[in-house]
């Protein structure tokens, strides 16, 4: 190295050089060949013998990185814009496929009633499925007569022992099991001998519902079906009362919501009443509070039963009950 | 019970609208299930298309032997051309004719009835058609053309016979028999709008005869009163076609004047009755008695029943005659030769009649009200009326009655609180409405209470019940409330909850939630339904995964992707005591084999927060080789035989399940001391499993082994015959420091020491 190199031109070529580099693998060419470990001003700053020439060098280099690194963000910053540019996906094209289940309609309406007495302060239990005809008739004071007796409506194992007809079992188990005040409801499968057909199956679940306290009135059934009814099917709904017989409420009435598909003015799902049948209820009758030793004069309750595959088939539109028991993944996967 | 509307009018008088009746009566007596028309339409004018003519002229059809050729004067300037099949009548008769446009009522395979048109039979031009009963509804027969004594041409049918009604059906509650009967629905009218009720017919004795007929009560228990009377000289024949068209409105076949009239008397009072043919009752009189074990009687329908000693039956001299409140005997039922007959009307036990009911599966209208209970009080009242009508209809003198009974109950009195009324209803009711409403229901006030009517002495014995009887008349004013809870809060139980979080997970493995019936073909079990209503639904399961294998299959069939179904539901397993052991269990199937089973099984324990133990299990369905219990059940692949194909199965019990759960967790500070992480393989013979490996690399490493698993088995020539590498990733940590590379090492050497020494294992890594 004889000769002194005239540093503004060599500095003055490599922002040229940086300036004119069209791409980063060019840009850092243009880096090695002007501020690479072999570059002359890294040799020329090695050879630096006085303070002034490594003040002058070292100028030339900060300011040469300082162009490098400026134009190198450009590059990047263009690049990715190019890069962006050309990566384009078909938006509409399907995603990959992640494994999703389904909750059995069922069960999610089995969540809802439970979900709506939670918030109302009630127990959610479940009983057994085999009870003795005490439990499903006698302690519900059904009558020598009443046809559920009958093994043409009832499967009876033997005479002692059936399946039971409808969830009001609980009624008895949880009265004999606690002290009132009691809220409960249960919520499982019953049995009745019908035959099958798009809308009877003689497998089908109920919820029941029980309250036992002090001063419990039939305006406060009505309220508290309104709110579960509404939980269930939307809150435009409205609730009135038929009278009707049950061996173990008494007055028995039956609760009827109001049409959603005409909202009340008749159509064919509501047989042109405007309203639809939801099940059974009533206060309870004081000879079952009695048969599990309480004083009817000082408790009073009320309860309620309803189905959960019309609920289902009202809720969804099911037209055919059979299609919640065959498992076909055609319908599951559609809830 | 079928409800003709024309037949509630001869007792309370109605302007309302029949679907505002409807309503109210649902609401406050019992359901209307619908509104039926009975006869012909009376819609669009179609009612003044029938009409009475008078026959002028009658030949053979030219064309065809078996047709009428007539012209019919109908009040019209011409008389009209009408093509007739029936040969009954002729020149002169008075007739019923249906004009071109009319729509007669619907019958089986035309739904919506036959409309005529002006058309040619045979070549001739027949401009209506003259009418047969059955045509219109008014009779049962197609015996031939309606002929009427002389009447004006032209006059509207509808004047002459009841050509048109409207049929309420109504679905009363077991708890009012009173609500079967006519007059009880016409009560309940009446109470609803406040209107007047017409005096029920036959309650006043009219020339009652003396003679007597011979019946002896032997159990007074099932029959507390047996009411028989004797009419003589009866001609069988026609009931009169008021009675035929209402008697069909009520959904009852019109047989002949005495039978009709019977059954007229019972759907009016709700009392039954049943006639039989004097001449034919040995000894010419009646014995209620308890069937013979074995003795046999031929029901009216024509069955042979075999009776019991439970059985209670009408008899005479000889034999059974009739199942008491079931059905008559065929050898002792009314025929066209009958002259003389004993009528019946009984009080016959409920519970009795339900039984014998049951016994021979036989039900009729006389059994659905005696099992249901029937008013004591009406038995003489239903006689009387029916004896009236049939001296009346069918000729003959009321010889003789004979009313047999044991005292009749009174009527009950039960004290009843108005207040009592409000404070169970939730909505106040004036005590002077509420005794006027009882007044119109029969109820009388006395004193501190009400005196019960005997039609509803079986349901309202307790003050409760006098209380439903107003609820039911308020029901439309009862306000929402809910009550004013004090002691109680809901919340789901961890059980509750943790099945919750187990359903959820399985969705987020892909699986599809499935419903199958908890009854099944077969099972090994005890709990199998005597008289199951199909083969396919027999027996209580004791496992879900067939229902669940049987699923899968009808999906495969339908062309389904990706299956993965799973269950939560009972399974009933033998117990020891009185009742079987019902236990909730999880199933689950799964395309792909054991691992993919496993799999499921190791997320469900882990979503539970629960450590699974697997040993090697059998179950019926699973691959003998491919099956493990997990401590809360079964898991493994399938046995080929039961699907084609792969796949992984399981079925665990969520009570053990949730008793594995470690939920509520305690939280373990694995931050400020991090865990040391390695690799180790051993290489042992074929036969060790992997699942003991890692029980002696715990024992041997103690608490500060936090993690161990298995994550790849290696079998390769270098390794030789009967030999496996078994690779596995361990974490090491403590509580209380940070482990070093001498703890590891320390760690390390207890486990490939205590392997060596329990498996021979060689460390190959």
């Amino acid at each position: 190295m004889t000769d002194t190199p005239d540093w503004n031109a060599y500095e003055a070529e490599a922002a040229a050089a940086a300036q004119s580099a069209a791409s980063s693998d060019e840009l850092e060419e243009a880096r090695v060949r002007f501020l690479g470990r072999k570059s002359d001003i890294a040799l020329g700053l090695r050879e630096v013998r006085d303070r002034e020439t490594g003040m002058l060098l070292n100028g030339v280099r900060t300011r040469l990185e300082e162009t490098f690194d400026t134009r190198a963000a450009r590059l990047a910053d263009d690049e990715l814009d190019r890069r962006l540019r050309e990566e384009i996906v078909d938006v509409t094209l399907p995603g990959d496929e992640l494994p999703l289940g389904h909750l059995h309609p069922i069960t999610q309406i089995r969540r809802m009633v439970e979900d709506a007495f939670l918030g109302l302060g009630y127990e959610v239990r479940d009983d057994r499925e085999v009870e003795t005809v005490e439990y499903n008739f006698d302690k519900l004071a059904f009558l020598p007569t009443h046809s559920a007796r009958s093994p043409r409506d009832t499967f009876f194992f033997d005479p002692n022992h059936v399946l039971r007809t409808e969830t009001s079992p609980s009624q008895i188990h949880i009265m004999e099991e606690k002290e009132p005040p009691l809220y409960m409801v249960s919520i499982g499968r019953v049995y009745r001998r019908d035959a099958i057909t798009a809308t009877r199956y003689p497998i089908f679940h109920q919820f029941e519902g029980l309250a036992v306290d002090r001063g419990l009135t039939l305006a406060d059934l009505k309220g508290t079906l309104l709110h579960v009814m509404r939980a269930l099917y939307g809150p435009e709904r409205k609730v009135r009362f038929r009278t009707h017989y049950f061996p173990f409420t008494e007055p028995s009435i039956e609760p009827d919501v109001s049409c959603g598909i005409c909202g009340g003015s008749g159509c064919r799902t509501c047989k042109y009443s405007g309203w639809i049948e939801m099940g059974g209820a009533g206060m309870v009758d004081p000879t079952v509070l009695a048969n599990v030793g309480l004083d009817p004069e000082e408790w009073s309750g009320f309860a309620f039963g309803c189905g959960l595959e019309r609920t289902a088939q009202l809720r969804h539109d099911i037209p055919d009950i059979r299609a919640l028991w065959e498992g076909d993944l055609r319908v599951l996967r559609q809830f | 019970m079928r409800v003709p509307v024309s037949w509630l009018r001869d007792y309370v008088a109605m302007d309302m609208s029949l679907t505002e009746l409807a309503t109210k009566l649902s609401i406050a007596s019992a359901e209307i299930e619908g509104i039926e028309t009975r006869g012909v339409a009376d819609e669009g004018g179609n009612l003044g298309l029938f009409r009475i003519g008078k026959v002028v002229e009658a030949i053979k059809h030219p064309n065809a032997d078996r047709l009428q050729l007539t012209k019919v004067d109908l009040g019209e300037a011409e008389p009209r051309s009408i093509v007739c099949g029936a040969w009954n009548f002729g020149v002169g008769a008075t007739v019923a004719v249906a004009l071109p446009g009319a729509t007669l009522p619907a019958r089986p395979g035309l739904p919506d009835g036959l409309t005529l048109e002006r058309r040619k039979v045979r070549g001739e031009i027949s401009d209506g058609m003259i009418l047969a009963e059955d045509e219109i509804g008014l009779g049962a027969d197609h015996e031939g053309i309606m002929v009427f004594p002389e009447i004006e041409p032209g006059t509207p049918l509808a004047d002459v016979v009841p050509l048109s009604d409207k049929v309420l059906l109504v679905e009363a509650t077991g708890n009012r028999p009173d609500l079967q009967s006519i007059y009880g629905v016409a009560r309940e009218i009446a109470a609803i709008y406040d209107l007047d009720l017409a005096e029920a017919p036959g309650q006043f004795p009219v020339g009652t005869p003396g003679g007597p007929v011979k019946i002896q009560v032997d159990d007074y228990e099932r029959c507390s009163r047996y009411v028989g009377t004797i009419v003589q000289g009866v001609t069988i024949g026609h009931a009169p076609l008021i009675m035929k068209a209402r008697l069909l409105g009520a959904g009852m076949r019109p047989i002949s004047n005495v039978v009709d009239i019977t059954n007229y008397v019972m759907l009016t009072l709700g009392s039954p009755l049943h006639a039989f043919d004097l001449a034919t009752l040995s000894g010419g009189g009646i014995n209620v008695r308890r069937a013979g074990d074995g003795e046999k009687l031929t029901t009216l329908d024509g069955v042979e029943r075999a009776l019991t000693a439970d059985d209670l039956v009408i008899a005479d001299d000889a034999r059974a005659v009739a199942l008491a409140g079931i059905m008559g005997g065929a050898e002792t039922e009314v025929s066209a030769d009958t002259h003389t007959i004993l009528l019946e009307a009984a009080n016959f036990e409920s519970h009795g009649v339900f039984r014998s009911s049951e016994r021979h599966r036989l039900r009729s209208e006389a059994s659905s009200r005696f099992e249901k209970g029937v008013d004591p009080q009406l038995a003489d009242q239903a006689a009387r009326w029916a004896t009236e009508l049939i001296v009346e209809f069918a000729g003959g003198t009321w010889t003789s009655w004979n009313d047999v009974h044991a005292g009749l109950p009174g009527r009950p009195f039960v004290e009843f609180r108005p207040e009592r009324s409000d404070a169970v209803i939730g909505v106040e009711t004036p005590a002077d409405e509420q005794f006027r409403i009882l007044g119109k229901l029969g109820f009388e006030q006395r004193g501190e209470g009400v005196v019960v009517p005997s039609w509803r002495a079986r349901d309202v014995t307790r003050e409760i019940d006098v209380v439903e009887e107003i609820a039911r008349f308020r029901l439309e004013e009862v306000p929402f409330t809910l009550p004013q809870r004090r002691e109680m809060f809901g919340v789901l139980t961890r059980e509750q909850q943790l099945r919750r979080r187990l359903e959820d997970a399985l969705v987020g493995l892909g699986f599809a939630e499935t419903y199958t019936p908890s009854l099944r073909p077969d099972d090994e079990t005890t709990w199998k339904l005597p008289e199951p209503i199909s083969v396919d639904l027999t027996a209580l399961r004791t496992t879900i995964l067939p229902s669940l294998v049987e699923a899968v299959a009808r999906n495969i069939d339908a062309g389904a992707k990706n299956i993965a179904l799973f269950e939560v539901a009972r399974v009933y397993l033998s117990g020891d005591g009185d009742l079987p052991t019902e236990r909730v269990r999880v199933a689950g199937i799964v395309e792909g084999g054991f691992s993919r089973a496993k799999g499921v099984a190791e997320t469900i324990y882990a979503a539970l927060k629960a450590e699974p133990e697997f040993a090697r299990g059998e179950h019926r369905l699973l691959h003998p080789g491919k099956a493990a219990t997990t401590g809360a059940g079964i898991v493994g692949e399938l046995h080929p035989r039961e699907l084609d194909g792969e796949w992984g199965a399981f079925e665990l019990d969520l009570e053990d399940l949730f008793a594995a759960s470690r939920e509520p967790i305690t939280y373990t500070d694995v931050i400020t001391y991090p865990a040391v992480r390695q690799d180790i393989a051993v290489v042992v013979a074929e036969d060790v499993a992997a699942g003991d490996i890692v029980a002696a690399a715990r024992a041997a490493a103690g608490a500060e082994l936090r993690e161990i698993r298995v994550f790849d088995v290696y079998r390769g020539e270098q390794l030789g015959e009967g030999k496996k590498s078994v690779a596995f990733s361990v974490a090491y940590q403590a509580d209380d420091r940070t482990l070093n590379d001498e703890d590891a090492t320390r760690l390390r050497d207890a486990i490939v020491n205590a392997l060596a020494t329990e498996f021979s294992a060689e460390l190959r890594a």
